[in-house]
């Protein structure tokens, strides 16, 4: 089965600075897939190529294996970073001529604009101007949009900045179903506890090159468990342990960074002996450490 | 072609059911026929109702002359004379004037053969033209009549000889006389040259501020995803044209409606009669048209470059100063409407909605001419729009500082 997006090779340049240096990445069917990197990592120029805003210098784009053509953006649901609907616009009427431009009829896309205002709990907003609602409703109604046309592909540029907690679980449980139903999605993000989450793959990207991409629990093997997180009771000699490098001792709640290599199941035998074990964690890394041991590593470099 | 066309209907019903539709709709015409109908009957009734004296030597002269200034109904004047008038008179007539209980006095002397005589205009506002020109008409009249009579000729005699002629004009369309006021068609230009230039620029400013609403909402970055940037400029310049043309056929069948009504007879008889033809309300349609397409291309090009209003209106001039010119053309253009001059101005794409349109009203320039001139803006829109569309393609993409020439000429490189 072809990959739903393919970048192969894509560099992009505006005047003098180089938005994206040959970036490759593909995206299966069926997978959520988190694009990662700081501010002005070209994440946005990256996604602009994709999507046909924007053509790539050099390299070329494939979407739903075939190479990139205008034809295709009907399947592919982009969500801009930077929000934008017609203020003066009723929603539903929105929603119909986002839906007609993307080729859908106009019944067709009245039902399927008064379904997904049903499902995202926004049935009372329909008939409202869009500068009426709330920017948390707005965010929502710019969700639908991209939705309304039944992606292949989906695009989304930090798509749950600005919600609160219930709202954003309700977009995220909406995109776990999609990516259930088989459609890819994208999505660029700061939040690394959400893509930890939710994504299958990632790539991460810093000034404009990827540095770091693959499966996610691919990637995260390649990082050593090396932290422990440990809460005991009684004799803490234990924490002399030739295995770690490092400890902080909270009364009780300890961190433990261990020696590379080192054996962390001796350590825990050698506590459960000497005190009362009510936790003994081997952390993995998680993305935010790998992310910034990367992005800092690179910029060190 | 699909997307150009709901494009176009959205931008079409947003603005239609938009308040500033339905304001402008109602208060243009209101302040069009305000500024008109003060002018006009300004013009007409200028220096009327004046309180003037005449002093004069020759009680008979300034008894004629008296008679003269009363004829004339639209100036209702008040007359008084002294005569014959001393020189004492006239310190007295200066201080009244002075003390404003006067408008002025009419100091007239003839010598006693009556072969010379002088008159002076004395008021308190100068430069009052019309009055001015009443008396100086009236004192001519007065004089011949006088001397007529000195020369024993009858009173009766002398009214008929001295009666004015009034002139009747009648414009020549295809070798026929054809009756008309010539006043009525100056004015029928005027106001359709004003609602053409009035409603282009309008139009024109009306699209860039909507580039420049969809950059500040960013809801081109939705849209781009979908549709091509060309096809949505287009859209937009369709949709915004359509409204233009709605509001002004809004306008023609309320003036079309007005007209036939008895209030309009009543103000009308007045002699201020307007003439329009079919053959110049569809050039009024067509140079509308094409003068919007160009004032608009240019404008949403230079808002794509633009990220606020305010940086907008710095390119207001580049409408302003063509409308301007056209107008400081206007009295030129009625009055020689085949000189060189105002063929060459006529064919000027910026100029050439206003001005061939002043000509068209005042005598109907040959067909080549304005063939031509309509070739000539079709041209010059089509290179406006090709250069805005690459402009804007890039532009709209653009944050930050507003865009330089020199940038802007590297954004026409551009694939």
């Amino acid at each position: 089965m072809p990959a739903v997006v393919e970048l192969d090779r894509i560099s992009k340049s505006y005047e003098k600075k180089v938005a994206v240096r040959e970036l490759s990445l593909r995206i299966e069917a069926g997978t959520m897939f988190g694009l990662l990197g700081p501010n002005g990592s070209g994440k946005t120029s990256s996604i602009r190529m994709m999507v046909g805003i924007t053509m790539p210098d050099s390299g070329s784009v494939s979407l739903l294996g075939k190479p990139f053509a205008r034809e295709t953006l009907k399947q592919v649901g982009y969500l801009p970073e930077e929000r934008g609907l017609y203020k003066k616009m009723k929603v539903l009427d929105q929603l119909i001529f986002m839906g007609e431009l993307r080729g859908l009829d106009k019944g067709t896309a009245g039902r399927r604009a008064h379904n997904w205002c049903e499902r995202l709990q926004i049935l009372e907003a329909v008939d409202k101007k869009t500068e009426e609602l709330s920017k948390g409703m707005q965010q929502k109604i710019q969700f639908i949009s991209t939705l309304m046309h039944d992606p292949e592909l989906i695009i989304m540029d930090e798509p749950f900045s600005g919600l609160d907690p219930v709202n954003a679980v309700l977009l995220q449980d909406t995109l776990i179903d999609l990516k259930n139903a088989g459609k890819a999605i994208l999505f660029s993000t700061h939040r690394m506890d959400q893509v930890e989450k939710l994504c299958d793959a990632i790539c991460l990207i810093n000034a404009g090159q990827a540095v770091l991409s693959g499966g996610m629990r691919e990637v995260k093997s390649r990082y050593e468990r090396d932290r422990v997180v440990l809460q005991f009771e009684g004799d803490n000699s234990f924490l002399q342990h030739p295995a770690i490098a490092e400890y902080k001792d909270y009364s009780g709640h300890v961190e433990i960074k261990l020696h590379p290599h080192a054996d962390a199941q001796s350590l825990l035998r050698e506590a459960v002996e000497k005190a009362k074990i009510y936790k003994f964690e081997l952390v993995e890394p998680s993305l935010e450490e790998i992310f910034i041991q990367t992005v800092g590593e690179k910029v060190d470099a | 072609m699909r997307d150009i066309w709901l494009i176009a209907k959205r931008e079409y019903l947003e603005q239609i059911r938009g308040k500033a539709f339905k304001v402008t709709t109602i208060l243009i015409p209101v302040v069009f026929v305000s500024i008109f109908s003060i002018s006009f009957f300004a013009s007409k009734n200028s220096g009327s109702g004046k309180h003037i004296t005449i002093a004069a030597n020759d009680p008979a002269l300034a008894a004629r002359v008296r008679d003269q200034l009363l004829t004339d109904k639209d100036a209702r004047m008040i007359v008084d004379v002294i005569a014959p008038a001393a020189d004492s008179v006239r310190q007295q007539l200066l201080t009244e004037v002075d003390e404003k209980q006067l408008d002025g006095f009419l100091w007239l002397t003839t010598e006693s053969d009556g072969s010379k005589a002088s008159a002076t205009y004395a008021a308190h506002a100068s430069g009052d033209f019309a009055t001015t020109a009443r008396l100086s008409d009236a004192v001519d009249h007065a004089v011949v009549q006088q001397r007529l009579t000195a020369h024993g000729i009858a009173a009766s005699d002398v009214e008929a000889l001295t009666s004015d002629v009034k002139i009747h004009t009648e414009q020549v369309k295809n070798g026929k006389e054809v009756s008309s006021s010539a006043f009525g068609t100056f004015w029928a230009a005027y106001i359709m040259a004003f609602l053409l230039s009035f409603t282009v620029v309008m139009y024109g400013m009306n699209v860039g501020r909507s580039v420049i609403q969809e950059k500040t909402s960013r809801i081109f970055e939705v849209m781009l995803a979908t549709v091509k940037p060309g096809d949505m400029l287009a859209g937009k310049l369709i949709g915004i044209g359509a409204v233009g043309l709605s509001q002004l056929a809004i306008w023609a069948i309320a003036a079309a409606i007005f007209s036939g009504s008895a209030l309009a007879a009543s103000l009308m008889s007045g002699g201020l009669k307007i003439q329009v033809s079919g053959v110049e309300i569809a050039l009024f349609a067509i140079y509308f048209l094409l003068g919007y397409a160009l004032y608009s291309a240019l404008f949403a090009g230079l808002a794509a470059t633009c990220d606020t209003e305010q940086e907008l209106q710095q390119y207001a001039p580049l409408a302003a100063v063509p409308i301007w010119l056209s107008f400081g053309m206007i009295t030129f253009i009625v009055s020689n409407p085949n000189s060189a001059l105002s063929v060459a101005i006529s064919m000027f794409p910026p100029c050439a909605p206003i001005t061939m349109f002043l000509r068209i009203a005042s005598q109907f320039p040959p067909l080549w001419q304005i063939a031509l001139s309509l070739a000539i803006m079709a041209v010059s829109v089509y290179i406006v729009v090709w250069l805005s569309s690459r402009i804007y393609r890039v532009g709209i993409l653009m944050y930050g500082k507003r865009a330089t020439i020199p940038e802007m000429l590297r954004w026409l490189r551009y694939s």
